[in-house]
């Protein structure tokens, strides 16, 4: 964990998600990051992706909403995950 | 005159194929959907008769232990943890070996709906477009709900009641959209029907709804009604007032409150209405509000025909209220379908979002395909439609 981002969000947590090719990568990133966030304010995510690696870079106002959003975050990677290994 | 045919069917082909994707409530539908590509679609009205197929309709019920409804976050995990075995089920059972050939276009739903369980199918309907390089639609869940049910009973232009455990409208069609003649105010039919169950706390499965038509049918003092509220505000309801009213009486009877005068006898104290009256009287107090409602509506667009879709649609005393009233009308009909359609299910979405795709309609970006609870139905401009 890191600290030195915008002022308020002072909790932040990176992810990195490897795949088996780039186009996953390209793919999961591209199925995630439309959602908006609801309290923007309180906290952020930044989806990118580097070769096979997809990185998520989370900040927050406190470590209870970073734990919720991350987790539901990794949630939603798992449906995306379960998908390409069953469906392609 | 619309042009149904505007694109055509992929790689040559002529026939569609669709798949639907459904999650908005504790029902998670997949369902998959065959058009043929047919020369009476290029100029007429024929929305309503597209010879749809239903190659397969599977649906998985989140069900909660009696006395407890389903919360979002839950219902949530239910749909992350089956979509894609159901998606996979469905193409299995479709006999689709390749869906990026195969699939015209994929369909979901992008509300209304509780905000969790629909964000968590629309993941997997995103994923599957990038795969398989298949466009997307987003479907209004109303929408769905009333085309699957005119192609199914082939009503042209009907009346459409649409109750469900979320939603309670009276419909009809004018000028390109579906336009909500009454609505509820508060709660939803099925809503109310849901909480009354948990007030009993009999089981959640099949459904709620379907175990309080049971107990109905089985009511001992079906000549004495119990007195209701019966709520009518113009073309609007409200159904709060009732529950609440109905939860109370419940409550007096299984505490055998004996002052209670509408449950038991002033003089002997001895019990005049059962759990099963409760039901009976329940259902005959809300479903005559519903035929008031739609029997107005009739009148002001001068149609014959109605339409009853959504879960609480397949309830048969509804059916029968709502026949009764037709039949006093000029040549009346009711149409109702099954619990197959009646109840969430994917071919519906599937339905509803191949017709907007032969129309054109399909997700240019993914920032359109952000799930929202709130959706009217008259949001929608039914290009399919004439």
């Amino acid at each position: 964990m890191s600290s030195k981002r915008e002022m308020p969000l002072h909790h932040t947590l990176e992810l990195k998600v490897p795949f088996k090719t780039e186009q996953q990568a390209v793919i999961a990133t591209r199925v995630l990051s439309p959602d908006p966030i609801l309290k923007p304010q309180d906290f952020q995510i930044d989806y990118s992706s580097e070769k096979n690696v997809m990185l998520v870079q989370f900040r927050s106002i406190d470590d209870r909403v970073l734990r919720v959003g991350v987790s539901s975050v990794i949630d939603s990677i798992k449906t995306v995950v379960e998908a390409m290994d069953e469906l392609s | 005159m619309v042009n149904l045919n505007t694109i055509p069917p992929k790689n040559n082909r002529n026939y569609y194929i669709a798949l639907g994707l459904e999650g908005s409530a504790n029902k998670l539908g997949v369902g998959i959907v065959k058009h043929p590509l047919l020369p009476k679609h290029f100029n007429s009205d024929l929305s309503y008769d597209c010879e749809a197929e239903m190659l397969s309709n599977i649906r998985d019920t989140y069900v909660t232990p009696p006395g407890e409804g389903f919360l979002p976050r839950d219902t949530a995990r239910h749909h992350r943890n089956w979509c894609v075995r159901l998606i996979k089920q469905a193409l299995a059972e479709a006999n689709i070996k390749d869906p990026a050939l195969d699939l015209d276009v994929i369909c979901f739903t992008r509300g209304p709906g509780m905000g969790a369980p629909l964000h968590s199918v629309v993941i997997a309907a995103r994923t599957c477009s990038l795969l398989w390089d298949v466009p997307l639609v987003g479907v209004n869940h109303c929408i769905g709900h009333i085309e699957m049910g005119r192609e199914i009973t082939k009503a042209k232009n009907p009346v459409v009641l649409y109750v469900s455990g979320g939603n309670t409208q009276v419909i009809a069609y004018s000028e390109k959209r579906y336009r909500i003649f009454g609505e509820t105010l508060d709660i939803a039919i099925g809503n109310c029907l849901d909480r009354f169950a948990r007030t009993l706390k009999i089981p959640n499965e099949p459904s709620p709804g379907y175990n309080i038509e049971q107990l109905a049918e089985k009511a001992p003092h079906k000549d004495n009604l119990v007195e209701l509220p019966y709520t009518v505000k113009g073309m609007d309801l409200s159904m709060s007032g009732i529950l609440a009213s109905i939860d109370l009486l419940a409550k007096d009877l299984f505490k055998g409150n004996k002052k209670n005068k509408t449950l038991f006898d002033k003089k002997t104290g001895e019990q005049r209405v059962t759990v099963e009256d409760l039901c009976y009287s329940l259902q005959e107090n809300l479903f005559a509000m519903l035929v008031e409602i739609t029997e107005r509506a009739m009148a002001h667009v001068n149609s014959n025909q109605v339409l009853i879709v959504g879960g609480v649609g397949c309830n048969v005393r509804l059916q029968e209220m709502m026949a009764q009233m037709c039949k006093d009308r000029a040549n009346g009909q009711v149409h109702a379908t099954d619990n197959r359609f009646c109840i969430d299910n994917g071919v519906m979405i599937a339905q509803a979002g191949l017709l907007e795709y032969r129309m054109g309609g399909i997700v240019k970006e993914f920032s359109e395909t952000i799930v929202t609870q709130k959706f009217r139905t008259d949001e929608v401009y039914a290009a399919w439609r004439d």
